[in-house]
């Protein structure tokens, strides 16, 4: 009689544990997140939630994180933020200073989501320390160069061996210039040749200096805009009487023509209104 | 006096009957339960709609197309019989220009509604640009707003001038109303010559004003680079189709009035015959444009066309597009070639079916194009990639087409639905000229 009841009971276990999982089943949210900092514009993170759902990656949408800044023991919230469509959100600070590093003048950052009816709770935490750019155009033998020093400003050493990427901003995708790496030298500088005849807006080039998804700071980057490139020739129809343009550009044609007309048909229904006063005295 | 009694007797507006009562209050109900849709869109904006990303324009346009193409029944009608001398138009021309006053001022509104806030109207004018349509479009309503009802009201005089002296002792202060409204008519000379000569005029000027307003109306869609707008047939496409609109709606209403009104002495089968060939002949021409709208692009074969016309054809909207070719268009052509169908039940059956389909066409027109953008729908929720109109939407419209309705029932209470005058003058004519016969 005692076997029966130890099967029974454990089917009814089994069946349990199988109902629980499967109403109260839950996706795991991934989340990325990544450090950058531009200079003298600001600091923010790039976060990612992704998660599995039925064997394939989706993006996790309208999600509200949690960002906390972890000192020591102290877990500090500095802000939320929600994934957009694409399951990504840009959390940005005022700029460095709004968040406090540790002993060892590293900054902790914790990006938590705390869970809803879909997907289980996740964080990601990431750790970077401050660094600096200090780039700035110079010429040497009518030669015109960028010149890039990276700088600890945990340590305010100078970064020597790190490769920096030197780019001049495009529309869709930024045009890489020199060699693929620029290693810092032992003053932690690089130099790189601007080639000559790249065009840009009234001459002027925005060229990027960046220390790409480093481990130990994270991305760092240096805008620098310098009016050395080739002048794209405006063929904008900004000043031009246009079908585009806003209404005080509108082509004469549209303004005579129509207006004409419009006049021409109100004139003969205020004609036809004296008409009507013409009938009621005659 | 003597020679109107009879005339009068038949064609004095009459107060309503009790169906007359039921059919207002019908109407007044549904424009309310519009009215209180309408405020719940105000208050909570057009989020109470299924509009969305892409389908931005919904039921709204197509309803707005709708009453800007049956309005053209004044200009197809009025002007163009009246112009072409056909002596049968006069007992449905009133009638046809009620409808398209109706018409128009509704296409006026449902535009606003369209539009979420009402004071956004006043952008246009504050902000419009004479390159663009829709300011042309805000011109040209009122404008052809003000010669419609001009078209109504000058014919309208000696009726109104005849009926203030009828009621004089029955109705005194109906008399006074219509008296005022006759601008103190006496029939002399004079006046009848200033109104004769302004009917000429405004007979005229509202065929290009009203080619004018279907036009714009077709631009509104065939300046935008979309799939099944950006056509330059449209214009010749919107005039075509707003006479079949314009003319099954006049045949509908026509046949009501001459049951309600026991008006078979003057609206007669013959007149039944005339527009039920006229019928014809203008969904004859709108089959030709749709042949042309439809065809090409299929034997050009460009992708998006191609992929637009096959969820027209086969797809999604083939019931609705077969419904509306076929039976909006091919099975009034057939059964109008036989004199048995040009009777006056038959015509009301096929003018129902026309204008049906007149309003579905409008629906075609605007909603699979824009369910159709040249990116891919992408990103969005899944709701946003079809259109059905929300019950807020269904009863605003609804309570535009019963607010039509309830202008065209006012009017047709109050205003002579077939002209008095005109039809005792003609009457005269015809006995002289038996006379002289003889």
């Amino acid at each position: 009689m005692r076997n029966p009841l130890i099967i029974r009971h454990f089917f009814l276990v089994v069946l349990s544990v199988f109902l629980c999982t499967s109403v109260f089943a839950q996706d795991k949210v991934r989340l990325k997140a990544e450090y950058v900092k531009v200079m003298n514009e600001g600091v923010y993170f790039d976060i990612q939630a992704t998660a599995k759902v039925n064997d394939e990656n989706v993006n996790v949408s309208k999600i509200e994180l949690v960002i906390y800044n972890l000192v020591g023991d102290e877990q500090v919230e500095i802000g939320k933020t929600i994934t957009n469509m694409q399951g990504k959100s840009r959390f940005a600070l005022k700029d460095i200073n709004s968040i406090k590093p540790d002993s060892s003048n590293t900054y902790n950052i914790d990006i938590s989501f705390a869970g809803n009816d879909k997907f289980s709770d996740a964080s990601k935490s990431i750790s970077f320390k401050n660094a600096d750019i200090e780039a700035k155009l110079v010429s040497i033998d009518s030669v015109y160069y960028v010149t890039a020093t990276l700088i600890d400003k945990s340590t305010d050493s100078l970064v020597v061996g790190e490769s920096l990427k030197v780019q001049i901003q495009r529309m869709f995708k930024a045009l890489p210039i020199g060699e693929e790496f620029n290693e810092t030298d032992e003053d932690g500088t690089i130099l790189v040749p601007i080639p000559e005849g790249i065009p840009g807006v009234d001459g002027i080039l925005a060229i990027e200096v960046v220390l790409s998804e480093s481990e130990e700071f994270g991305t760092v980057k240096a805008i620098v805009n310098a009016p050395i490139g080739k002048p794209v020739v405006d063929e904008s129809t900004f000043d031009e009487r246009t079908m585009w343009s806003p209404r005080s550009k509108t082509p004469l044609f549209l303004l005579i023509f129509p207006n004409l007309l419009i006049f021409a048909i109100w004139g003969i229904i205020i004609y036809l209104i004296t008409n009507l006063f013409k009938i009621t005295k005659s | 006096m003597k020679n109107y009694d009879k005339l009068l007797n038949d064609l004095a507006p009459q107060k309503f009957g009790k169906k007359g009562v039921i059919w207002t209050i019908t109407l007044i109900v549904l424009i309310v339960l519009g009215i209180i849709a309408y405020i719940d869109q105000i208050i909570k904006g057009q989020v109470v709609t299924n509009m969305n990303d892409y389908a931005l324009w919904g039921v709204y346009i197509s309803n707005f197309v709708f009453f800007v193409a049956t309005s053209f029944v004044g200009t197809v009608t009025v002007a163009v019989l009246r112009l072409t001398k056909n002596t049968w138009r006069t007992p449905v021309v009133r009638i046809a220009e009620i409808i398209s006053v109706s018409a128009i001022i509704m296409a006026g509104i449902t535009i606003t509604i369209d539009m979420g806030r009402p004071d956004r109207l006043m952008n246009l004018f504050i902000h419009g640009r004479m390159q663009s349509p829709i300011t042309w479009d805000v011109i040209i309503i009122p404008t052809y707003i003000m010669v419609s009802l001009l078209l109504l009201y000058f014919p309208l005089l000696p009726d109104f001038g005849l009926l203030s002296k009828y009621y004089k002792d029955k109705k005194p202060t109906l008399s006074k109303w219509y008296g005022k409204l006759s601008l103190n008519w006496t029939g002399s000379e004079a006046q009848k010559e200033i109104q004769l000569k302004s009917i000429s005029i405004i007979a005229i000027l509202i065929i290009p004003v009203g080619f004018m307003l279907q036009t714009i109306d077709a631009w509104l869609f065939s300046t935008l680079f979309r799939v099944g707008w950006d056509s330059t047939n449209l214009g010749a496409y919107f005039i075509s189709g707003a006479s079949v609109a314009g003319v099954g709606a006049l045949v509908c209403v026509v046949y009501v009035l001459q049951k309600v009104y026991k008006l078979e002495d003057y609206i007669t089968d013959l007149h039944f015959d005339k527009l039920g060939k006229f019928l014809v002949l203008t969904c004859l021409i709108y089959l030709y444009f749709n042949l042309n709208e439809y065809l090409i692009p299929q034997l050009t074969s460009k992708k998006e066309a191609t992929t637009h016309i096959n969820v027209l054809l086969t797809g999604q909207f083939a019931p609705l597009f077969w419904f509306v070719i076929i039976g909006g268009l091919i099975i009034p052509v057939i059964v109008l070639l036989f004199k048995k169908g040009r009777k006056p039940f038959p015509m009301f059956i096929i003018g129902l079916l026309v204008v049906t389909g007149s309003w579905w066409k409008r629906y075609l027109i605007v909603t699979p194009t824009l369910l159709h953008p040249f990116l891919p729908i992408q990103g969005v929720p899944e709701e946003w990639r079809h259109y059905f109109p929300s019950l807020h939407e269904w009863l605003i419209t609804i309570g535009t087409l019963a607010m039509s309705l309830l202008i065209i029932t006012i009017l047709v209470r109050y205003v002579p639905i077939v002209p008095i005058v005109r039809t005792a003058e003609e009457r005269e004519e015809l006995e002289l000229n038996k006379n002289t016969a003889k």
